[in-house]
């Protein structure tokens, strides 16, 4: 059995829940929205770290279950009128979940690198039959809709302000965190870390293994998709370079400069990651990548546990 | 001599040996952190000239790396061209326009944050710019939310002045379908009547595609057959193989790297003997010329600007231009290419902003209305400011209308064959603003 975490845990998750709050009353309009976009992509990569964190899985299909959830929401908030929060949500998540359970299928047949590229594979057939079937997708241009009012229990909506938005996604991603930190510490999880340290005695003493991958990518994929909805929601379109095997890769940069099997690593790789770049553009413009490559080459040679491993050592210390 | 290279003396001053203590971290941080500040306290080089008087800040977002970057990095140079010539010539209403540029890195959502950055930090009074359509359209609700004039200055999809337009965007320049209707009594009378159209496989080329489609049969022609080739196919010989049957021309609507690849493919595999080829002017831009050599040879386009010096554009104003224009790309790029489309069009719809300020006594965001009112049908005649020539910006969708020039290559140049006045390009609107 896990042991019950410590007070002064939960003393630091309420306190960092709190500062997240408080943050967009005293941040200008545009770092309010970079707030929010932030929690959405720690979100995506948190997903992806129970594949890569967890179960030992590399996969460069998240841009699929990202892409997808975003499409899911597209289609609700085009097609049904008025847009509804909810079935946009809904929608996300069926488009994310259908998705993961194809690519789950078929790739958590295979392992290693051999299931990286796999999952890269279909990101990329997916990605060609969005960016083609024009008619229905908007193809390159992607689709543009208008932002759903939040309603609760049925009761009359009111229109998102950046706020409001912030603290939305903010109960969405936490709650998502929380659920995703039950599910790794529970013996499902704990299934999940021993296929990470050894497949084949894991599956000798009796779990199959496969199914237990399927849950997996499944889990992840529908994380994802709740990601991709929120973005979708937030920006107002939906576009094919979302489904792009780049994103993949960025999602995988995150989980490796935030400490990777960590849950809340990927959030401060994302958040390292999207604040240098934006830094390091407005000064450098087109040549921020040299540096950006140059640290991120730098933290994988010097901090290979990621920042939260590195905080940990610190503390530890 | 020492065994490691690292350890030889001379190494001291490159290779680091010592401990990094705090102090040493913190003093050369601050060292660092000092040289960016001092660089960002140098004034701009207007600022000497207008003293405290208030520029105008004009944004302009441009994929300046990434997949689209070598486009961009030729688009900014026509805003640049016309922002330094303005605040060269007295600025607007004696103040300065200082020029935001951001680059977002070919991708949409970067273009998003981007967008959003220029509005609500840099407050900037108007935008110029945009390349990438789909970034383009993503951006379009940015402007209309913070009520801000965009001046798109590439971006070519058909919906922006169509079903997606908005009362805060214009397109100084032409679409898809005005030069389908500009080049297809060409293609039938000049060429032949049976075509078959091979185009890039996503929005641009099946929008471009059907207005072609349209066109050719409206002008009695007839299209026997389309191939669409997904973007980004190396080797095109697959699909170029299955294009078959009798017709008297090949239509091409590809650009970059696509239309070498496609014009090499049809060359090599003997299409180019067996029917005419003209296409969309992006196949024979003047940088793809040398790469393609004899197999672009006689191919027929179409074209909003060519870089030739032939009359109608022998003129002093397009002189001009064309020799500021070139001083300029040879910065960015040593080999000193010839001015192209992008240049122009983002050099001209900086010059529409112009004049659209200088005609409503724009002050700022708060006389947006007055400006967008200005510039619906804004009608320019070819000047210094508009070296294509002469334009007409409908009030109805925001779209330009301009002369086209259809051009044929010779000996690796552009030779212009005809001129089509921008009365004969007319289609009608298909906006309503909301």
């Amino acid at each position: 059995m896990t042991p019950r975490p410590p007070t002064s845990y939960w003393i630091v998750f309420a306190i960092v829940l709190a500062l997240l709050a408080a943050a967009p009353l005293v941040l200008p309009p545009f770092w309010q929205r970079f707030a929010t976009e932030i929690l959405i992509w720690g979100l995506l990569a948190m997903s992806s770290d129970i594949l890569i964190g967890y179960t030992g899985m590399v996969s460069f299909g998240h841009s699929a279950f990202f892409g997808l959830g975003m499409y899911g929401a597209a289609a609700a908030l085009v097609t049904v009128k008025p847009p509804s929060l909810w079935l946009a949500v809904l929608y996300g998540l069926a488009g994310a979940g259908l998705v993961a359970v194809f690519v789950a299928y078929f790739a958590t047949r295979l392992r290693d690198i051999y299931f990286a590229i796999s999952t890269l594979v279909f990101s990329q057939i997916f990605y060609v039959i969005i960016f083609t079937w024009t008619e229905v997708t908007g193809g390159e241009n992607g689709l543009t809709f208008s932002q759903p009012p939040l309603t609760l229990f049925g009761l009359h909506g009111a229109r998102f302000t950046p706020v409001t938005f912030h603290w939305f996604v903010l109960a969405v991603v936490t709650l998502s965190y929380l659920a995703v930190r039950r599910v790794t510490q529970s013996p499902f999880g704990m299934v999940l870390q021993s296929i990470r340290e050894n497949e084949p005695r894991t599956r000798a003493i009796g779990y199959h293994v496969e199914r237990y991958k399927m849950v997996a990518v499944m889990l992840s994929g529908l994380f994802a998709g709740l990601a991709g909805t929120l973005y979708a929601i937030q920006n107002k379109f939906a576009a094919p370079d979302f489904v792009f095997f780049v994103v993949s890769g960025e999602v995988v940069i995150f989980n490796v400069m935030g400490g990777m099997g960590t849950l809340v690593g990927p959030f401060a790789g994302a958040a390292f990651f999207l604040l240098l770049r934006e830094g390091l553009s407005r000064f450098l413009t087109e040549y921020y990548l040299i540096p950006l490559g140059i640290i991120f080459t730098l933290m994988v040679m010097f901090v290979p546990q990621g920042l939260l491993g590195f905080a940990r050592r610190a503390l530890n210390r | 001599m020492a065994e490691r290279w690292q350890d030889e003396p001379w190494t001291k001053h490159l290779w680091w040996t010592g401990k990094t203590t705090r102090r040493r971290f913190l003093s050369l941080s601050a060292a660092a952190a000092g040289a960016v500040g001092a660089t960002m306290l140098v004034p701009p080089p207007w600022r000497e000239a207008f003293g405290q008087a208030k520029p105008y800040k004009v944004g302009t977002l441009q994929p300046l790396s990434g997949t689209a970057a070598a486009g961009g990095k030729t688009a900014l140079v026509g805003v640049q061209m016309a922002v330094e010539r303005i605040n060269t010539s007295g600025g607007l209403n004696g103040r300065p326009i200082e020029l935001v540029i951001a680059d977002y890195e070919s991708k949409p959502d970067v273009g998003r944050r981007k967008a959003e950055k220029l509005m609500v930090e840099d407050k900037v009074d108007a935008h110029v710019g945009g390349y990438l359509s789909n970034v383009c359209l993503a951006c379009m609700p940015v402007y209309e939310e913070h009520k801000v004039v965009n001046m798109v200055s590439v971006c070519l999809d058909t919906t922006i002045t169509t079903t997606k337009c908005s009362r805060y965007t214009f397109r100084p320049f032409d679409y898809a379908p005005a030069q389908a209707v500009a080049i297809s009594p060409y293609l039938i009378n000049k060429m032949g009547k049976k075509w078959h159209i091979a185009y890039l496989d996503y929005a641009w080329g099946q929008s471009t595609r059907d207005a072609y489609i349209e066109q050719i049969k409206k002008n009695g022609g007839e299209v026997v057959g389309t191939t669409g080739i997904p973007l980004g196919t190396a080797d095109m010989a697959s699909f170029v193989s299955k294009i078959s049957g009798s017709f008297d021309g090949l239509f091409g609507i590809f650009f970059g790297a696509n239309a070498i690849n496609f014009t090499s493919a049809i060359y090599d595999l003997g299409l180019t003997k067996k029917a005419k080829y003209a296409g969309d002017g992006a196949i024979a831009e003047s940088t793809h010329l040398a790469a393609l050599g004899q197999k672009i040879e006689g191919f027929v386009g179409i074209n909003r600007y060519i870089p030739v010096l032939d009359p109608p554009l022998n003129t002093a104003a397009h002189r001009k231009f064309f020799d500021q224009a070139v001083a300029a790309l040879k910065k960015i790029d040593p080999s000193g290419p010839l001015p192209d489309r992008y240049v122009q069009s983002n050099f001209e719809a900086t010059n529409f902003l112009k004049l659209g300020i200088q005609k409503s006594g724009f002050r700022g965001r708060e006389d947006t209305m007055k400006l967008i009112e200005a510039l619906e049908g804004m009608e320019v005649k070819e000047s210094d400011d508009f070296p294509q020539g002469d334009k007409t910006l409908r009030k109805e969708d925001h779209q330009a209308f301009l002369r086209e020039f259809i051009f044929t290559i010779q000996g690796g140049k552009h030779k212009l064959i005809e001129v089509i006045a921008k009365e004969k390009t007319i289609v009608p609107a298909a906006c309503k603003f909301a």
